[in-house]
């Protein structure tokens, strides 16, 4: 008996053979080197036996010659067993199939929860979430990490004191605290109007109070503005000095600018590598090669696979490799001095509350020394310069105490 | 005649320089296990066959097994393994 389960690989098949002088037959198929086994009598007429499914076609010669009827009754073994195994493929590719939607539906992100926010609030998150990427059906790995978006989402969103962001399964968590803004006081109590810098001013625009300076004035940081009293000299009244007075105020810079600079910049060519990690074996899964670049960052990012509830072992890795590049960047003198500008007067734009005009600026000293240009200038400046000063109450009780007491003394 | 002589020669060859007589003169080499098993080689043939019975043909001769459940495991030009359970094994000389 030879090694029975090559033939299993071949495959086998059971033939039945009916009709007088088998043995004459099964002796033909013998000297035909044909391999039998398994051979049996069933009544009188029949006999089965196995046979090799390559010898099938060997069987016809002798098949003929005799006076013998020949069927196959069964087939077994290789061919037959894929030969099932395909028509049968519906389950194992269901199974797979199912298995496959079981995972990517649990790395996916299918639901943002944010507690603890205003509407409003709420809704700018939402919004800026929606920029970085999480979103209901994107796929986890694509998102950054928690600590990325709560970094992200502090910096963006200004009305945020802190969040907490928690992702769990494939929801995310947020947890919000919003910065509690004071209201702004609709009733201003009795105040005064104060000069917050030394400036001169240009415009007035008196609400309420009594006006105590003029145009052109130039005036101390403190100096009173506005009145918060009004009325004849005897009975003043307290009142909440309002208004606007723009004054023009006056700001130094000085800005030092390199001529010849270099910047490390990315080119913008990218190259992106994903793999998946299973213990300690990495498999490439795309972006195949070796990069070109000379100079590159890389950047890794790496995402545990889930199932269900449970964390695969598997670990979805995500390479940026990013070319950098070195630019020269060469100004002229003209140039220099011009970009020196833009940047003092960025610079004091950023210092200066929004509602303020730069009226103009001058370049009071210029020297270019050692490759840098270094230029100290002056920004003229139009801002409002109105700060309000409370009355104290107490003294003004006092006078009117005083004022109250005089006719009847 | 000239086959009787051949015979005899070899016979004579086996008995005087010791060589396996199945070799040599074309007999049955018939192995047993127990009731179970036999294995014969050097037959010429199957003459019938059934669950009760099998005959085999012999250079010279027949062989006939008897028993029970016979099913023949493997058959080859000269060589035959039947399974069942064995009663007997008869020479038939003709």
């Amino acid at each position: 008996m030879k090694n029975q389960w090559i033939n299993g690989l071949i495959g086998i098949v059971r033939v039945k053979v009916t009709g007088r002088g088998v043995e004459r037959f099964l002796n033909q198929l013998t000297r035909n080197e044909i391999l039998i086994w398994n051979v049996k009598r069933h009544g009188t007429q029949a006999i089965t036996f196995q046979i090799r499914l390559t010898d099938i076609k060997k069987l016809r010669g002798p098949a003929r010659a005799s006076e013998c009827k020949i069927r196959f009754i069964e087939r077994a073994g290789g061919p037959f067993f894929l030969q099932r195994l395909w028509t049968n493929s519906g389950f194992v590719i269901g199974a797979v199939a199912f298995f496959a939607l079981i995972l990517i539906l649990s790395n996916m992100v299918w639901g943002i929860e944010i507690k603890g926010a205003s509407p409003a609030t709420e809704y700018q998150i939402r919004k800026e979430l929606d920029d970085m990427g999480v979103k209901i059906g994107t796929p986890q790995f694509k998102v950054d990490n928690v600590d990325v978006i709560q970094r992200e989402l502090t910096d963006k969103v200004k009305a945020l004191t802190w969040v907490g962001v928690e992702l769990q399964g494939t929801t995310y968590h947020f947890q919000v605290v919003e910065k509690a803004e004071p209201e702004k006081p609709e009733l201003y109590s009795a105040q005064n109007l104060v000069a917050t810098k030394k400036a001169t001013i240009v415009k007035m625009f008196v609400e309420e109070g009594e006006q105590v300076v003029e145009l052109n004035d130039n005036v101390k940081p403190g100096q009173l503005l506005v009145s918060g009293l009004i009325g004849k000299e005897d009975e003043k009244q307290p009142v909440a000095a309002r208004g606007e007075i723009l004054g023009e105020t006056w700001y130094k810079s000085q800005v030092e600018l390199p001529l010849n600079s270099t910047f490390q910049v990315f080119s913008g060519e990218e190259k992106r590598k994903y793999h998946l990690n299973i213990g300690s074996a990495t498999i490439p899964v795309w972006g195949f090669g070796d990069h070109q670049y000379k100079e590159f960052e890389q950047e890794t990012r790496d995402y545990r696979l889930k199932l269900l509830k449970w964390e695969l072992p598997v670990t979805f890795k995500t390479d940026t490799i990013r070319e950098r590049e070195e630019v020269n960047r060469t100004y002229t003198e003209k140039e220099a001095i011009k970009r020196a500008t833009d940047l003092a007067r960025k610079d004091i734009k950023n210092q200066l509350p929004e509602d303020a005009t730069i009226k103009g600026e001058e370049i009071l000293h210029q020297s270019i020394k050692n490759g840098k240009v270094k230029l100290s200038i002056l920004f003229q400046v139009i801002e409002n310069i109105a700060e309000g000063q409370p009355i104290i109450q107490g003294d003004e009780d006092d006078s009117r105490f005083e004022n109250n007491g005089n006719p009847t003394s | 005649m000239a086959k009787k002589w051949s015979q005899l020669i070899r016979n004579w060859m086996s008995q005087t320089m010791d060589l396996p007589p199945d070799v040599m003169m074309d007999l049955p080499r018939i192995t047993m296990v127990g009731q179970i098993h036999i294995y014969i080689e050097n037959h010429r043939g199957l003459l019938a066959f059934s669950d009760r019975e099998v005959r085999l043909l012999l250079e010279q001769g027949q062989l006939l097994v008897k028993g029970k459940a016979f099913v023949i495991k493997t058959i080859l030009p000269e060589e035959i393994l039947l399974e069942g359970k064995i009663d007997q094994v008869i020479y038939i000389n003709e």
